[in-house]
């Protein structure tokens, strides 16, 4: 459903993608591992259209969505949930939802309202908060409601950026429960993950980039064969 | 110096001090969205005062609908000053997007210079002949209206920012913008309706200091600017109501200080007010940033 050809995104003269193809299948957990600085981050940046790619091209649906103003890319169907949740902290819980909803300028309000509800649902914490301001909340809780703000968007594709950092192990658990929840429900997704064990549980589709560039393509079978792989991300051989 | 008149001093300056929150308003509005300072600003507001001088020599027109010119034209100058200095100029380097504003604030300037040759004009005022008594306290009935109508303005501000979707994109944009562009809000248009929104208020407090005056100078932007700055500045940059409050107090203290040491040291104390708050409390009196109230 979404296909990367060739992207090259720079900061300035520094290329943090130097060429990257790849695609995510409908349906599908697609994981992306790689090290700090890989250029994870600039790739999401640049799928949602925040950054613009200096060369290659990002199509979804069969659409060409290359160089879109973000805007543009939400109203399409894919939404991001930011690394370190990025929600406004100084917005009620209930006003980070409605900002969420922005680009649906097509739906009713009551239909927007039902989706809230539904979030409330699917997060109970997020609705004993509703009218508490964003930046009070734990970190757990500031990742959740940066899923929410991001689905009520209605994506049908969710990217998200390193969604367990920094939370405890219970709340990572938890966020992986909600990946698994949301796929079932039928939204495709595209997690950011350095996490390689938990993300194993869940993903179909591995890849590996590494200074800018994929490494590693595969299933999860084949990633759990790979040697670079499990001597970087699986620590099942130690070296001294 | 009877206490009375103190308090007289007092109560004027605070009604006309909401003048000045507005403009404050409008300073600290523009920064918390885009974490830039519009020196424009204060032109911006008296150049809509002047468009509307100049519609009323036209046609004949009330006071309150020469007020409203104003503000619309005020308004679209500050759209206007947006493209110029904030749009077509490169906004990466803040030393360019300052200089532009204190080129347009001296082209506003010029342009109103040229068009009246320089010299006051009249303006017209709003129950001027009223005056509220009670016992020995009074309240200027012009300056009561000006104290109701910048709050009401106030008010509207506050319901557009709290209650609508453009609230939820300014403040979103103000807070987090890369997290308010995910949302599929513009950055741009939301920028350009920040200086719509605080040019109108611009240009109803450009009317209203217009107004208490009497006349509209060319002399008054320089005051206008540096007063707006002093507000957003004890405000605590950022905060609205900050700058309500500073706006106020500022109001209060140039107007006692008129009553008690005249006309040409009032402002001298107003600086040292600058210097008292910059010393002790640099942060100003709401330490917090962008639209967070
Ligand atoms: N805003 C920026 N300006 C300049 N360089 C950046 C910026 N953001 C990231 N980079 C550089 O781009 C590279 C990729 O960064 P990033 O995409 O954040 O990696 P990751 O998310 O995989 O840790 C890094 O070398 C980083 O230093
Ligand atoms: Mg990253």
């Amino acid at each position: 459903m979404l296909e990367v050809q060739d992207v090259v995104t720079a900061y300035g003269k520094i290329e943090a993608l130097k060429g990257v193809t790849l695609r995510v299948g409908e349906g599908q957990i697609t994981c992306l591992l790689g090290p700090n600085g890989a250029g994870k981050t600039t790739l999401m940046l640049t799928i949602t259209g925040i950054l613009k790619p200096r060369r290659g091209s990002v199509r979804f649906h069969d659409k060409d969505i290359t160089g879109q103003a973000p805007g543009g890319i939400v109203r399409a169907g894919i939404a991001l949930v930011p690394e370190n949740r990025l929600v406004f902290p100084e917005m009620t819980v209930a006003e980070n939802l409605r900002a969420g909803a922005y680009s649906r300028t097509g739906s009713a309000a009551s239909e927007i309202a039902n989706d809230m509800e539904a979030m409330y649902n699917r997060f109970p914490r997020l609705r004993e908060r509703s009218t508490q301001m964003a930046g009070t909340l734990s970190g757990g809780e500031q990742q959740m409601l940066s899923v929410a703000r991001a689905l009520m968007a209605r994506p049908k594709l969710l990217l998200m950026d390193e969604p367990s950092l920094g939370l405890a192990p219970m709340i990572v658990e938890e966020i992986f429960q909600i990946v698994r929840d949301l796929h079932k429900d039928g939204t495709s997704i595209f997690l950011v993950e350095q996490n390689a064990h938990m993300a194993l549980q869940v993903a179909h589709h591995f890849y590996l980039l590494e200074q800018g560039r994929v490494t590693f393509d595969g299933t999860p079978g084949e990633m759990a064969e790979d040697e670079v792989i499990q001597r970087a991300y699986l620590g099942t051989r130690q070296t001294a | 110096m009877e206490f009375i008149d103190i308090v007289l001093s007092i109560s004027d300056g605070v009604l006309f001090g909401t003048t000045y929150a507005l403009i404050g308003i409008g300073f600290t509005m523009i920064f918390g969205v885009m974490h830039k300072i519009n020196l424009a600003y204060a032109a911006t507001s008296i150049g809509g005062a002047y468009v509307s001088w100049a519609i009323s020599t036209l046609v004949p027109l009330p006071a309150i609908l020469v007020f409203l010119i104003s503000a619309i034209a005020a308004g679209v100058i500050g759209w206007l000053v947006y493209l110029c200095c904030f749009r077509l100029v490169p906004l990466d380097t803040p030393l360019t997007t300052l200089l532009a504003t204190v080129g347009m604030l001296i082209f506003i300037d010029e342009v109103v210079v040229h068009e009246t040759d320089g010299m006051p004009q009249p303006y017209p005022a709003i129950f001027d002949d009223v005056f509220f008594e009670f016992g020995e306290f009074g309240l200027r009935g012009d300056l009561l209206f000006i104290f109701v109508l910048s709050f009401a303005a106030m008010l509207v501000l506050l319901y557009l920012l709290y209650r609508t979707r453009l609230g939820i994109a300014t403040r979103a944009v103000a807070q987090q913008p890369m997290a308010a562009q995910l949302c599929g809000i513009s950055i741009e248009r939301t920028n350009a309706s920040t200086f719509v929104i605080t040019g109108m208020l611009g240009g109803l407090a450009g009317a209203m200091i217009g107004a208490s005056v009497g006349v509209l100078s060319p002399l008054l932007t320089l005051p206008v600017t540096v007063k707006g700055l002093i507000v957003t500045v004890i405000g605590g940059l950022g905060s609205i109501p900050g700058a309500i409050i500073a706006g106020l107090m500022v109001g209060a203290f140039e107007n006692l200080f008129l009553a008690l040491r005249g006309v040409t040291e009032r402002d001298m104390y107003v600086m040292l007010l600058l210097f008292l708050f910059l010393t002790f409390r640099p942060g100003g009196l709401f330490h917090r940033s962008a639209l967070r109230d």
